[in-house]
């Protein structure tokens, strides 16, 4: 379990630490213990802020000596000014929120740049998985029995590309990985890829 | 000063910081207040735990609530039965580690436990100040501690913490000293009060000043406006619970005296029997005029004044922040408490907002909290 955290915190961080510019103030919406922003600040000095509804996760934060806000993604958005963020990062979270849309779309107005990053419901392991046994995949994440899982809307990478035309968001880079996390994915992303990571902005 | 050396507390566990006394610091210059109005000297009582470095840098003020005082933990007496109000979050391997900080807490400005205020007597004239007290504001209270911190060779401040009135004081430091304050918890607080929160305010004063014993605020120690003060305290004590926790406490139980039917207009309910002791011994430790005097002050404090954006205030900030709501706080609700971190993260700031579920009321910051504590200890760690 923990290993397969640490290979996806690696793999945003280093997509992320690749995309992000030094300086930048980035704001991380289902920071969870701030692993990835802590990293970030160390490797590219971002001014960070992360937000999570988790108690005991902000507890972490702040012993992490990070600036993190309990409460509501969609309502702290609304309180900044229009690109007061350089990123919004939204990593392995949009899939658990109530209202994805909103949030993306928020994330867009006040930030420049939307890092998004899920685990591709289409890729077929997961399809395999459905079909053999009837149950939820879980493909990476399967560490969480249902009772316990929280709701989860999951997403795939056709949906999210179909979805970024309709609300004419641009997108910036498109990461496929293959089920490692490590390898990318070329061609066929819709059922190859594990996971997927990019980056948009408001289509000029 | 305290009894409680560092190398006794082995690491991972708690202490107490022990037999503690109170000190006098006599400020002999004259202090003008922020809205005119000046007095000749000053003296502000208070009290320390653990020891300051030889950078005098390794400070944390503790700021005191409107019927707070100095004495924050420790007791004075083995005989003590009650130790300092905020003794479960202070000594040594406590969330405020006096193993490591030097810790202060000053009886307020305008205070009535040994600090200069209404009942205390002016050189110039030879009799207490009464009403002619200058108006008092926070800022004058941050204004006060500074000279006592100067005094103690206090360099910077590690950290102010202080939940309500002590959370505004905490604010008011990192804006008026923002070279000097590192970090600032705020807990429970509200950069300006609402007028529900005013309101309250305005009843209690009502309540003494219509006491016949108020008398222009002239009255002999002991003998002032009793019924009046009790019943303000009684009332400003609703507010400071929550509807869950009294229901939860009280509910609907009745007193013994009620029982033997004696009662007509007697204390029937076990919440009435309460609130009278909560007045009742309120009268014996505090002065009215103190009251007047600090609630006008938290009724005064507008952290949004002058330009109506709070940003705008904050701009100055270099401080770390932490600021933590009570979900059913109901007097300075957790959206108060989101506001000043939402400025200050609008601002540029570095601050965190936590909430915590307790059902205590307002004062949740003050009861024995395993998730408070990791937060500031946490936070003060960081």
């Amino acid at each position: 379990m923990t290993k397969i955290h640490a290979i996806k915190r690696e793999t945003d961080l280093q997509i992320l630490g690749d995309w992000i510019e030094p300086g930048s103030r980035v704001l991380d919406l289902g920071c969870g213990r701030g692993v990835l922003l802590e990293k970030l600040r160390q490797k590219k000095d971002v001014q960070a802020i992360g937000v999570d509804i988790d108690a005991e996760k902000i507890e972490a934060c702040v012993r992490r000596g990070l600036s993190v806000y309990q409460g509501d993604a969609a309502s702290f958005l609304s309180l900044f000014d229009e690109s007061h963020f350089d990123w919004v990062i939204l990593s392995r979270t949009v899939q658990e929120l109530e209202d994805p849309a909103k949030v993306i779309r928020g994330a867009l107005r006040a930030g420049r740049k939307l890092a998004i990053g899920f685990e591709n419901h289409g890729y077929w392991r997961n399809r395999l998985a459905d079909l053999a046994s009837g149950r939820a995949s879980h493909s990476l994440t399967g560490d969480t029995p249902w009772p316990e899982s929280r709701p989860q809307n999951p997403v795939s990478v056709p949906e999210f590309e179909e979805f970024c035309a309709r609300e004419s968001i641009g997108i910036l880079r498109r990461v496929w990985l293959a089920g490692d996390w490590k390898s990318p994915v070329k061609r066929l992303a819709p059922l190859r890829a594990a996971y997927a990571m990019y980056a948009v902005s408001k289509a000029k | 000063m305290n009894d409680a050396s560092p190398e006794e507390f082995i690491a991972g566990q708690t202490g107490e910081v022990g037999l503690v006394s109170w000190q006098d610091f006599v400020c002999a210059e004259p202090f003008h207040f922020e809205n005119g109005g000046k007095i000749p000297s000053f003296t502000l009582r208070y009290e320390t735990y653990g020891r300051l470095n030889a950078a005098g840098d390794n400070a944390i003020l503790i700021c005191h609530a409107l019927s707070g005082d100095h004495h924050c933990a420790g007791i004075h007496s083995i005989l003590d039965s009650k130790s300092g109000w905020w003794n479960n979050i202070i000594g040594p391997g406590k969330p405020v580690d006096t193993g490591k900080w030097f810790v202060v807490c000053s009886n307020c400005l305008g205070g009535c436990v040994g600090s200069t205020g209404p009942s205390s007597v002016n050189p110039e004239t030879g009799e207490p100040y009464y009403a002619s007290f200058p108006l008092l504001t926070i800022r004058d209270m941050v204004r006060a501690q500074k000279k006592l911190l100067d005094h103690l060779g206090v360099t910077r401040l590690y950290a102010v913490v202080g939940g309500s009135m002590g959370g505004m004081q905490a604010l008011q430091w990192m804006i008026d000293f923002p070279d000097y304050v590192e970090k600032v918890v705020a807990l429970a607080t509200t950069a300006r009060q609402s007028a529900q929160a005013i309101a309250f305010d305005a009843v209690g004063r009502s309540a003494i000043l219509q006491d016949p014993g108020w008398n222009g605020g002239r009255y002999e120690p002991g003998k002032g406006p009793n019924v009046g003060l009790s019943v303000a305290r009684m009332m400003a004590h609703i507010t400071y619970l929550s509807d869950q926790s009294m229901e939860e406490k009280f509910g609907r139980s009745k007193t013994e005296e009620a029982g033997a039917g004696k009662t007509l207009f007697g204390t029937e309910f076990q919440v009435e029997s309460y609130l009278r002791h909560q007045g009742k011994s309120f009268i014996n430790r505090f002065d009215a005029n103190t009251y007047l005097y600090f609630t006008k002050a938290l009724d005064l404090f507008d952290l949004y004044t002058p330009t109506g954006k709070l940003e705008d205030t904050f701009a100055v900030v270099k401080s770390r922040v932490l600021v933590v709501g009570f979900t059913s706080d109901w007097l300075y609700p957790p959206e108060q408490n989101r506001d000043l971190v939402h400025a200050l993260l609008r601002a540029g700031k570095k601050a965190t907002y936590a909430q915590l579920d307790m059902k205590l009321g307002h004062d949740s910051f003050l009861v024995h909290a395993p998730e408070l504590y990791r937060l500031v200890g946490g936070f003060l760690e960081s």
